[in-house]
């Protein structure tokens, strides 16, 4: 877990990637994809079910740990057509009583009726106290915009010629995406830029990436 | 008629064309008309087609001795050709056979450039003789009443089987040919094959090692014994001739002549991208070349390959610069002259390329070798060596691919559908399933039909049905289609479609390159500067373009090895840098100026000697160790003896590996002296240290690629047809981590890691070398800098693996983003 302050509200880094909002008591989670491991396997292509069941113990995992009074989802909540996946959403969102909000992303084309019957508002974005909430990235006027979509990750860069790449929170001067929260998404390497802050997801740890910035490629001589 | 009639008919024809039958063809013609099995041996260019084709109609005249007024029809023979390319060459041949003998016999092509129309026509009747490839056989199987279509065929010919052996495309073959055995009641099979090491194997594999097929067949060697001459490119000024490099382009001057001297030379390129290179530096550097000199590689469209190959043929091209896409087959009589771009890596490749040249029996082959670097001159005279004691390479074969199995089972499944226990015996008969066991026979048809060994509720999984008689079938059209589709991908990686924005197909390319492009930047492609647009519907959508640029096309491709035995001839060349200048080959004589330097800074190792360097650079601790075994055996040894040395403390490890040795790379040093002291070459737990160093590095991950693809985890939508799936594309990655957090006693999954073992490692070769390592005097050497030897190895970027210990906490303090300054 890791602090930040952002135009005087103070956030929480979860490492399962999702985002707490301390003044609102809000929980931000992004690219959940939910139904993919399903619709994979409706489709033939045997992916382990057991996967299925991350996504939901992870989300319990962070709502236990910030007992937020709104979960919002940043888009991409469910991956395709219903499947049945479905079903063990239902079942998890009625156990739960806190309030849902989805911002829906590209990927969520389930009938709004099915989200409404679970008494989830479905929003195209959010905008509270001057904080922008959307699935696509998006720059406006005066605000500071939460987006996911993107599935962001960075590599960091050793001696020895070592590399490891982490998914990560990636934040510049006026918004910050959301790693995917959902197991079974894969990500896109970032690159650094001036400016921006990045922290990488480690397991059980969230952990702020130094940047460190090169001239120019280095040449071998004989 | 009786089997002389039937042979006089043949060698009239012969008379005829004023050529004389070669031993090998009458003994081939002599074993097909007794209903004879065999392989056999005999290179390109020698008349094997003819071998063949002849006793396939000989045979039918046999049986319908009024073959001249009445055609009876029905597929009679099937040819296999790994290449497409090829197709037309051989129907050609057919074709001749046909006419002049007077049959009514049809010849077909059927394969991935067939139209819809085509194959559709040839459904409602076959052609009698069918020339196509693996995948479009398996395709076949894959449709309604495939018996019917086989029922009638007589033989089936595997040509390049050679080619074919080693690879999954191979065990899709052996399948292939366990149902047909059972279908075509009258089938002879047979092989046509280059000299590889393990030809009694090869025969084993095609026929199945206990079955009646092999018992009753032959194997026939053509013996044709050509000349071939190497002779090794050596710059004049060695000097400054680089340590390092894959390209070669510091000798495109010496090229020059030897193109302008001949009708037509083949430039053959290890690698796609290289070629693309090559071709545009020549045209650079000489624009008097333009319009004379043509490439050709696999990535290229089919009408630019077969326009390029028959330019070869008309004898209006000076050159083709060009990739493995022309090692076989066709016929270019024209080729005076081959030139090898840096080392071939196999000597039967090499072997095959020179025999491109003089292409006519009796001529002489002539092929040079081009260095990429110095080192590699070594290569150039072990090649000579190798050449002249004539010593080739085995191809190992497949064992236990799940992956093509559950692909294979799936076809059937299309099709008519099947039943276990019919197919079971069949599969069990193949070389490949020999030791498939009824447990995992039965985990795979659970794989089939649940996804997993054991139905879940709520679970929708779909492919395959059991029906009530027992069969197993796919009644699912979305399944059939995509399975269709997916039959041809055998190896693969997400491939686009390049086009013109205004259309005009120009090739295929790999996403992972494309990926790295963005809009308005140019790369080289198909010998074009082409400026790339958008990816649309799989598509990537270019435009023509005047800009110079460094990007050129890239495709991962597999990387080669040298074989035991090269290794071998190239170690004694080493060693006979330290001989009397008259006992050494021209090539290491050029190189005494390195080996001085070599010997200044560290040694050249003698043949007692295993020589380890050590030295510290701005990168980081080196540690590189020469056992000059090539470079699998060093990918399997760099593992194991990063993983042993892991044990001792926590460490970090990147891996570099090349022909002559492997290097490891830390950001902190390596105590050697305690390497040495604990003995870490030992072969003792040699197999259970290597399977945990396989854990350690990447290998097996990357492996699995290619298993998700050919069983259908991993959906690559479909190229050519402009179709995307992109909600069913996942990357094989994912799925190799899924399936090692959820499910890691999956078959497939385990496959990933006995592929790595058997194929890529070469754990047999490991053991024999460490062994010799125990017997040699170890030479370690700590250096102030990179030796000429270890050059090559720590400036290798690219194919790094890496090897750790750490935490991952740990290892992260010590790391960075890096962002480039402009």
């Amino acid at each position: 877990m890791h602090g930040i302050m952002i135009r005087d509200n103070s956030f929480q880094m979860h490492y399962s990637g999702a985002l707490f909002w301390k003044e609102k008591s809000i929980l931000l989670i992004s690219d959940v994809h939910l139904g993919k491991v399903s619709h994979f396997r409706k489709f033939g292509a045997a992916v382990p079910q057991q996967a299925i069941q991350k996504n939901f113990t992870a989300m319990d995992e962070a709502l236990e740990t910030y007992l937020p009074k709104t979960v919002i989802f940043l888009g991409d909540l469910f991956h395709s057509h219903l499947n049945n996946e479905w079903k063990l959403f239902e079942a998890w969102v009625t156990s739960k009583t806190m309030d849902f909000i989805l911002v829906s992303g590209n990927h969520d084309i389930i009938s709004p009726l099915k989200y409404e019957a679970l008494k989830i508002q479905i929003l195209s974005e959010l905008l509270l106290d001057g904080f922008l909430l959307t699935h696509h990235l998006e720059e406006r006027e005066g605000a500071f915009n939460f987006a996911g979509h993107i599935h962001p990750a960075i590599r960091l860069n050793g001696l020895g010629r070592q590399s490891v790449r982490l998914p990560c929170f990636y934040k510049t001067n006026n918004q910050m995406i959301l790693p995917a929260f959902g197991e079974f998404t894969g990500s896109y390497t970032m690159e650094p830029c001036e400016d921006c802050e990045v922290f990488a997801l480690l397991g059980d740890a969230v952990l702020p990436v130094p940047i460190k910035e090169v001239k120019k490629k280095r040449k071998y001589r004989k | 008629m009786n089997r002389e009639e039937l042979f006089m008919i043949a060698k009239n024809w012969f008379q005829q064309q004023d050529w004389k039958p070669f031993p090998f063809q009458k003994e081939t013609w002599k074993a097909f008309l007794q209903g004879k099995h065999g392989l056999l041996n005999a290179p390109t260019g020698s008349g094997k087609t003819y071998a063949l084709w002849f006793p396939i109609v000989l045979n039918y005249i046999k049986q319908n001795p009024d073959y001249k007024n009445k055609h009876k029809k029905g597929l009679k023979a099937v040819w296999i050709t790994p290449l497409r390319a090829l197709s037309q060459e051989i129907r050609q041949s057919a074709e001749r056979v046909v006419t002049d003998l007077g049959t009514q016999m049809t010849v077909g092509i059927r394969s991935g450039d067939t139209s819809t129309k085509a194959r559709a026509q040839q459904k409602k009747q076959m052609p009698d003789l069918l020339i196509t490839t693996p995948e479009s056989l398996q395709l076949l199987l894959a449709s309604k009443g495939y018996d019917k279509i086989f029922k009638d065929c007589t033989s089936i010919v595997v040509d390049e089987w050679h080619e074919i052996l080693g690879t999954k495309r191979g065990v899709q073959m052996e399948l292939a040919l366990s149902r047909l055995k059972t279908v075509s009641k009258h089938l002879r099979i047979w092989g046509i094959s280059a000299t590889i090491g393990n030809m009694e194997q090869a025969r084993e594999v095609l026929l199945g090692p206990q079955s009646k097929a092999l018992e009753n067949s032959v194997m026939i060697k053509a013996n044709i014994n050509k000349k071939i001459t190497v002779k090794s490119i050596i710059p004049k000024k060695m000097e400054t001739f680089p340590w390092r490099g894959h390209l070669g382009l510091h000798l495109l001057e010496y090229v020059i002549p030897i193109i302008n001297k001949s009708k037509t030379t083949l430039l053959f390129t290890n690698t796609r991208s290289q070629c693309e290179i090559w071709f545009q530096k020549i045209l650079e550097k000489h624009p008097e070349f333009a319009g004379e000199i043509a490439i050709h590689h696999g990535s290229i469209n089919k009408e630019t390959r077969v326009w390029v190959e028959n330019a070869i043929r008309n004898e209006t091209l000076k050159a083709v610069v060009c990739t493995s896409s022309l090692d076989l087959g066709v016929d270019f009589a024209p080729v005076e002259t081959v030139v090898q771009i840096g080392g071939p890596k196999g000597v039967a490749r090499f072997l095959q390329r020179a025999g491109r040249s003089g292409h006519r029996p009796g001529k002489e082959s002539v092929i040079y070798f081009l260095p990429t670097h110095a080192i590699e001159l070594i290569e150039a005279s072990a090649l000579q060596k190798a050449v002249k004691q004539n010593t080739v390479e085995d191809r190992i074969p497949y064992l236990n691919s799940y992956d093509v199995l559950l692909q294979y089972l799936t076809t059937l499944a299309i099709s008519d559908g099947f039943y276990p226990n019919e197919i079971f015996r069949e599969v069990a008969d193949t070389f490949c399933y020999q030791a498939l066991s009824e447990e995992n026979w039965q985990w795979l048809l659970n794989f089939l039909v649940m996804g997993s060994q054991s139905l879940q509720s709520y679970d929708e999984y779909k492919k395959v049905e059991v029906e009530e008689d027992g069969k197993f079938k796919v009644n699912n059209r979305g399944v059939a289609m995509r399975h269709r589709f997916q039959i041809g991908t055998i190896v693969g990686d997400v491939n686009l479609t390049v086009k013109y924005q205004k259309g005009g197909y120009i090739g295929t390319i790999e996403e992972y390159f494309v990926s790295k492009l963005n809009k308005g930047d140019v790369f080289t492609f198909a010998g074009r500067n082409l400026e790339f647009i958008r990816i649309k519907d799989m598509q990537v959508h270019v435009r023509n373009s005047k800009k110079k640029t460094s990007k050129v096309s890239s495709w991962m491709g597999s990387r080669l090895t040298l074989s035991a035995q090269m290794s071998e001839l190239l170690r004694k060349e080493l060693y006979s840098s330290d001989e009397a200048i008259e006992k050494q080959s021209i090539e290491i004589q050029s190189l005494a100026h390195i080996f001085e330097r070599q010997r200044r800074e560290s040694i050249v190792p003698q043949p007692s000697e295993f020589l380890i360097e050590t030295f510290k650079s701005r990168d980081g601790y080196h540690a590189v160790f020469y056992p000059f075994e090539g470079r699998f055996v060093h990918e399997a040894m760099g593992s194991l003896l990063g993983y042993r040395i892991s044990l001792l403390s926590p460490i970090t490890f990147s891996l570099a590996f090349n022909d002559y040795g492997f290097e490891l790379l830390s950001d902190k040093p390596i105590d050697m002296q305690q390497v040495l002291d604990n003995d870490l070459f030992t072969t003792d737990y040699l197999l259970d240290d290597l399977q945990k160093s396989l854990n350690a590095t990447e290998m097996a991950r990357r492996k699995f690629r290619d298993i998700a693809i050919i069983s259908g985890m991993v959906f690559t939508g479909y190229p050519n047809k402009g179709i995307k799936m992109k909600h069913l594309q996942s990357n094989s990655q994912l799925l190799f981590e899924v399936f090692r957090d959820y499910e890691p006693n999956n078959l497939l999954f385990q496959q990933a890691f006995t592929e790595t073992f058997e194929h890529q490692l070469e754990e047999g070769r490991l053991r024999l070398s460490l062994e010799r390592i125990a017997t040699q005097n170890i030479m370690w050497k700590q250096c102030e800098k990179a030796t000429p030897f270890a050059f090559p190895l720590i400036t290798d970027r690219l194919s790094r693996e890496k090897l750790s210990s750490e935490k991952l906490e740990d290892r992260i303090k010590r790391m960075a983003a890096i962002l480039m300054k402009k």
